[in-house]
């Protein structure tokens, strides 16, 4: 088993870089989105906060795979010219930025009023009393969770092999295409999606603590 | 009512304000000269909170006027038409006007010093070494030359609140604003922060507070304004707002005497 294994690990290896990639951009783009996303719906009038809302609880309420498909194939539809690859990236973005802006939204509001009362009180603008009194407070209360959808974001782009990308886990599809033993294969893909996340969530407690700095 | 000819510094007129169906504000007119420190005073759900944190413009008011050397805080004049001020020129006014809270409000992953100097850098655009030089000063000045590396969690409630005030006055505000500042605090505690409010009146700064401590409202006020379900319904210098005997208004007799039962 161990044999083969090491044989297979060589061609896996542009697969996880794909994979990392496509973790890393989407979680760009859903760490940004989501936070702008959250404040709105922390903060918006409810003209922001509602179509925010809306889209947040349709997204989140549909299977990861569901929307892939949907968003892949509806996408060219449109008459934009986009390749599958970035098809596929927007899909799992939309999807996990949905998840973001709740975890945004729930940190920004942990945060007690009188915060952003004190900022307006001594004049700063909205976007000063973000970056400066509310965003501080909030980090310790968003990285856990965030940290979470990071993961999920990984473990989502698997699917994502479904529409053909040769990400790691088409990789290992291919492999066992001419091994045809799938056994160890899975076993060594499961053991390389487990050594980045316990990264993440190891560095996710790191930083929890290292945050803490107001206690309960 | 006193023939003050001066203009007001803080000119109050009509003021209302309305949370749902509950009309709080009906109405209120108050000035306050420079210099001047004036205490509301008056029940719970009277109005007068609401009305302090109009003039800051952290409650929206409906009608009236609320203008702070000059300038209508809450709206802007464009065509004729009445619109309400936009962030940006929200936060200028705020700049100008200080506020220390009930609850003191630091921002707790802040040192005492840069709860102090985020003000100064960031709204009046001073340089890191002179906020640092003007925020110490303050805190100096509030009896906490020790703490300016503290953050809020390890410092008591008085030593929080006199904080809040350094950050306030720093700014150099035109008025200050003074929540309830003493009613979170524990009763020993109440009179540093007396203290310190007390210097500041000394010196000549504007304050309005809200207060329950009454003797303190009599010591330190050169006004005091009763406030009554949502209008000023008694307003004049201390000793004859507190001279209940003398006073013809039943609901402040009561409110002095329910007072007095509590604090006796």
């Amino acid at each position: 088993m161990i044999d083969v294994m090491l044989k297979g690990l060589p061609f896996l290896w542009q697969g996880l870089l794909v994979t990392l990639e496509v973790s890393a951009i989407v979680v760009t783009i859903a760490l940004l989105a989501g936070v702008v996303l959250g404040v709105g719906l922390s903060y918006g009038s409810p003209w922001i906060a509602w179509p925010i809302r809306l889209m947040s609880d349709f997204v989140r309420g549909l299977p990861l795979l569901v929307l892939i498909f949907s968003i892949f194939y509806m996408l060219p539809l449109t008459g934009w010219q986009i390749s599958n690859f970035w098809s596929a990236i927007a899909a799992l973005a939309v999807f996990e930025t949905a998840h973001v802006s709740e975890v945004a939204r729930g940190a920004i509001q942990s945060i007690h009023p009188g915060q952003n009362e004190a900022g307006k009180a001594i004049g700063l603008t909205f976007s000063q009393r973000m970056l400066y009194v509310v965003f501080p407070q909030a980090l310790r209360r968003f990285l856990p969770p965030w940290i979470n959808t990071v993961v999920d974001t990984v473990k989502g782009s698997s699917l994502l092999a479904l529409v053909g990308i040769v990400d790691l886990m088409l990789s290992i599809q291919q492999v066992i295409g001419r091994t045809f033993k799938p056994m160890p294969m899975y076993v060594l893909g499961a053991l390389m999606y487990f050594a980045i996340n316990y990264t993440l969530s190891q560095i996710s407690r790191r930083l929890e603590a290292r945050f803490a700095y107001v206690r309960e | 009512m006193s023939g003050n000819d001066r203009v007001s510094l803080v000119q109050v007129r009509g003021l209302t304000k309305a949370f749902g169906t509950n009309q709080v504000l009906k109405g209120v007119d108050l000035d306050v000269s420079k210099g001047e420190v004036v205490s509301i005073i008056g029940a719970s759900g009277s109005g007068k909170t609401t009305l302090l944190r109009c003039v800051n413009v952290l409650e929206t008011y409906d009608g009236g006027s609320i203008q702070v050397d000059g300038v209508e805080v809450g709206y802007a004049e464009a065509n004729g038409r009445r619109r309400p001020r936009r962030e940006r020129e929200l936060a200028r006014i705020r700049a100008d006007i200080g506020m220390v809270f009930q609850l003191f409000n630091l921002f707790p992953h802040l040192t005492a010093r840069d709860n102090v100097m985020l003000g100064l850098c960031k709204v009046r655009g001073m340089g890191r070494r002179q906020a640092r030089e003007v925020a110490e000063q303050w805190l100096a000045r509030v009896g906490l030359g020790d703490k300016f590396d503290s953050l809020p969690i390890e410092l008591s409630g008085g030593q929080q609140q006199r904080v809040g005030i350094a950050r306030a006055v720093a700014m150099s505000p035109k008025v200050l604003l003074l929540d309830e500042i003493t009613s979170a605090l524990d009763p020993e505690l109440v009179g540093e922060v007396l203290t310190v409010v007390r210097e500041l009146a000394h010196e000549g700064m504007t304050m309005i507070l809200v207060t329950h401590e009454m003797s303190f409202a009599r010591d330190v006020s050169s006004r005091v304004v009763f406030m009554d379900a949502g209008r000023v319904a008694v307003e004049g210098p201390p000793r004859e707002v507190f001279s209940a005997q003398a006073q013809t208004n039943e609901r402040l007799r009561n409110f002095l005497a329910r007072i007095e039962l509590k604090q006796v």
